[in-house]
């Protein structure tokens, strides 16, 4: 399926930045909330489906990404799922990382369904109240 | 399992049983899965090794006793997950932690054996796992022979065994093995349950089978048990038809059922006895489907609801032609006490057919069965399934009367003026009676004939009767006098001196029902 991440992918996209931003003001954390959502999806995805998977749909998500926000072109997926050129994703404001976690999102509904994504994203933020 | 005697059998460990989820297979399994067995789950790729584990973890998994689905280099999880999803047995809200998946193929491709199992172990005591499941488990095998030897290997196995077993874990490891893997190896060995799938493409069809190989602990049906994959999951359908637990009461011939011709009644003695097996035989076009017509239309008048299972027409025609000669069989299957039973899958196997006809028999309490016919039924069945025909009938018969159905199954027999045979299948042992119609040229005509060949356990008449196919069914008229060489169907006169006269086969025959009322006409006179 082409077609770009649903509304639903890309309100809980903004939601978990947003999770992320508040974070990080309360711990002084200087990595971008972006990278951090990554991260933690890392984990979530890794384990049931292994780091190779998960670094295949980041790498995905992010060429279908660049397609609608020009500023990601510098933005690498490393060997291990991790993000590499992540500078890029603080410029012109959030919309470059929304679109990188609202495609990866998009993927995982596209192959396992939205329940199924909802749940990874849950035990990735088990206290985090993510309903929109 | 033997038993030794009811006396030492007392204080035995009692091994509870797992519900596998699968139509069919807790009985194929003697009750269930063995709880806390360690088990392996063999078969080529494609043949549901995935498919039916996912099924036995849906089947048993809970929060508090969650299932382990450890995943190593096979088929990736996400699609696993996506695939998997589209069956019916599938229940999203078990993922919320009743069931797990836990990917080790990162491990296994750069840690050792040690490392492999040390991660199980953690999951498994950290979840108080019931259910474990390895895919694959032949790939940590692959992975362990290349670099450790095979003593280290069956160590590995025995521990993981061990493990699991002490936390009170269910397992099943799957692996692509072929069959001649079997011997020396450890994995086999270690196991408790060897469940294998088969999978055989024959002509344009495929046959999926199932083997228990080996179970501890418990008695297994043995065999080839055919399955299914539908949207439902893998079905098996067992060579016990179900009825493993099922006591016959039926005694048989405890009385005769009207075969609806009340002059074929006579010839047998009284009808058909209950729970008897009759074979018709006949060419093409002598009456075979219009005498089952009338056997199950007879029974539904007497209260006795039915089944035909039909291979060669639709219900509806089957229905159209049942009119033709005065049945209405339709508001019988409105009222469910005559279900048609119409089979013409791709690559049908008997067990399924059976398996649906015992289902239908249970579901109307059915007193009689017609197959319309044999020759059918073997045509709609996979290349695969037709050289076991006449052993699956023999099951299927058996299974059938068993219940205390009478059936009645047409066969058609390619005619010859030579020899008179009963079937082409050599399947007449199956048969407890048999009633053979044919074709004989008598006076420039082609008349048909009917005798009742077999009746085992009783008298029947030795007659050899005309009969015709009339508006309202078959009509069976006089014994045949007066010839010789009937059963060849080019009969002559028994004399061959002249004058010697033709028999009476050239007027009409007379119904039952005319003869009666001419009796009647002349005991009024």
């Amino acid at each position: 399926m082409t077609d770009g991440p649903s509304a639903s992918m890309r309100g809980l996209a903004r939601r978990l930045l947003a999770v992320e931003a508040a974070s990080e003001s309360a711990a002084g954390s200087h990595v971008h909330e972006g990278v951090r959502v990554c991260e933690k999806l890392k984990i979530s995805v890794a384990r049931f489906a292994g780091s190779d998977s998960f670094a295949s749909l980041l790498r995905r998500a992010l060429a279908l990404a660049r397609t609608e926000n020009a500023t990601l072109q510098t933005v690498k997926v490393k060997a291990d799922g991790s993000l590499n050129g992540c500078e890029a994703l603080a410029v012109d404001g959030p919309e470059g990382a929304i679109a990188l976690i609202a495609h990866l999102l998009g993927l995982l509904e596209t192959f396992v369904g939205e329940p199924s994504t909802r749940r990874l994203v849950r035990q990735a933020w088990p206290d985090a109240s993510l309903d929109s | 399992m033997s038993a030794p005697g009811k006396d030492h059998r007392e204080g035995r460990v009692p091994i509870r049983q797992l519900p596998t989820g699968v139509p069919g297979l807790d009985e194929i399994l003697g009750g269930g899965l063995p709880e806390y067995s360690f088990n392996i789950i063999a078969g080529a790729p494609g043949s549901g090794k995935t498919t039916l584990a996912h099924q036995l973890m849906f089947a048993n998994a809970t929060p508090e006793r969650p299932a382990l689905y450890f995943t190593v280099l096979g088929e990736p999880a996400i699609k696993m997950l996506r695939y998997q999803q589209q069956f019916t047995f599938f229940d999203q809200s078990k993922l919320d932690g009743a069931i797990r998946s836990i990917n080790l193929s990162q491990l296994v491709l750069e840690k050792d054996l040690g490392a492999v199992l040390d991660a199980i172990i953690k999951e498994v005591e950290a979840s108080n796992a019931k259910i474990v499941v390895v895919d694959s488990f032949r790939t940590v095998v692959r992975k362990a022979l290349s670099s450790a030897s095979e003593m280290e290997l069956q160590g590995f196995v025995q521990r993981l065994a061990l493990h699991l077993t002490s936390w009170q874990a269910t397992t099943f490891l799957i692996g692509e093995y072929v069959e001649s893997e079997l011997r020396d190896n450890p994995v086999f060995t270690v196991a408790d349950g060897l469940f294998w799938l088969f999978q055989s493409v024959e002509r344009n069809s495929i046959v999926r089978k199932l083997q228990v190989m080996k179970l501890r602990g418990q008695e297994s049906v043995p065999g080839l048990h055919t399955f299914r994959i539908t949207e439902q999951g893998l079905q098996t359908f067992p060579r016990t038809f179900g009825l493993t637990a099922h006591k016959s009461e039926h005694v048989k011939g405890r009385r005769r059922l009207s075969a609806g011709v009340p002059e074929l009644d006579s010839l047998m003695g009284g009808g058909i006895p209950e729970g008897d097996s009759l074979l018709i035989a006949g060419p093409s076009g002598a009456g075979k489907t219009v005498l089952g017509i009338q056997f199950i239309a007879e029974g539904l008048g007497r209260g006795e609801p039915g089944i035909v299972a039909m291979f060669e027409e639709l219900p509806d025609e089957y229905m159209q032609r049942a009119a033709s000669f005065g049945f209405d069989l339709r508001k019988h299957t409105e009222d469910g006490s005559l279900k048609l039973i119409y089979l013409r899958p791709l690559d049908l196997s008997v067990d399924e057919t059976v398996h649906e006809i015992v289902n239908a028999v249970k579901e109307i309490n059915c007193k009689r069965l017609v197959i319309d016919s044999l020759v059918g039924f073997e045509m709609a069945l996979a290349p695969d399934f037709r050289a076991d025909f006449r052993e699956s009938l023999y099951r299927m018969i058996g299974a059938l009367t068993r219940l205390g159905v009478t059936i009645i199954s047409t066969v058609e027999v390619e005619e010859n003026f030579i020899s008179m045979g009963l079937s082409n299948f050599t399947i007449s042992f199956l048969a407890d009676d048999i009633v053979r119609l044919r074709y004989a040229s008598i006076n420039g005509q082609l008349r048909k004939i009917l005798m009742v060949v077999k009746m085992r356990r009783s008298q029947h008449s030795i007659d050899m009767c005309a009969y015709d196919v009339t508006s309202k069914g078959l009509v069976v008229g006089e014994p045949m006098r007066g010839y010789r060489a009937l059963t060849s169907g080019i009969p002559g006169p028994w004399s061959l001196e002249s004058g010697q006269n033709e028999p009476e086969l050239s007027r009409p025959l007379e119904s039952h029902a005319e003869k009666a009322r001419k009796r009647r006409g002349r005991s009024a006179k």
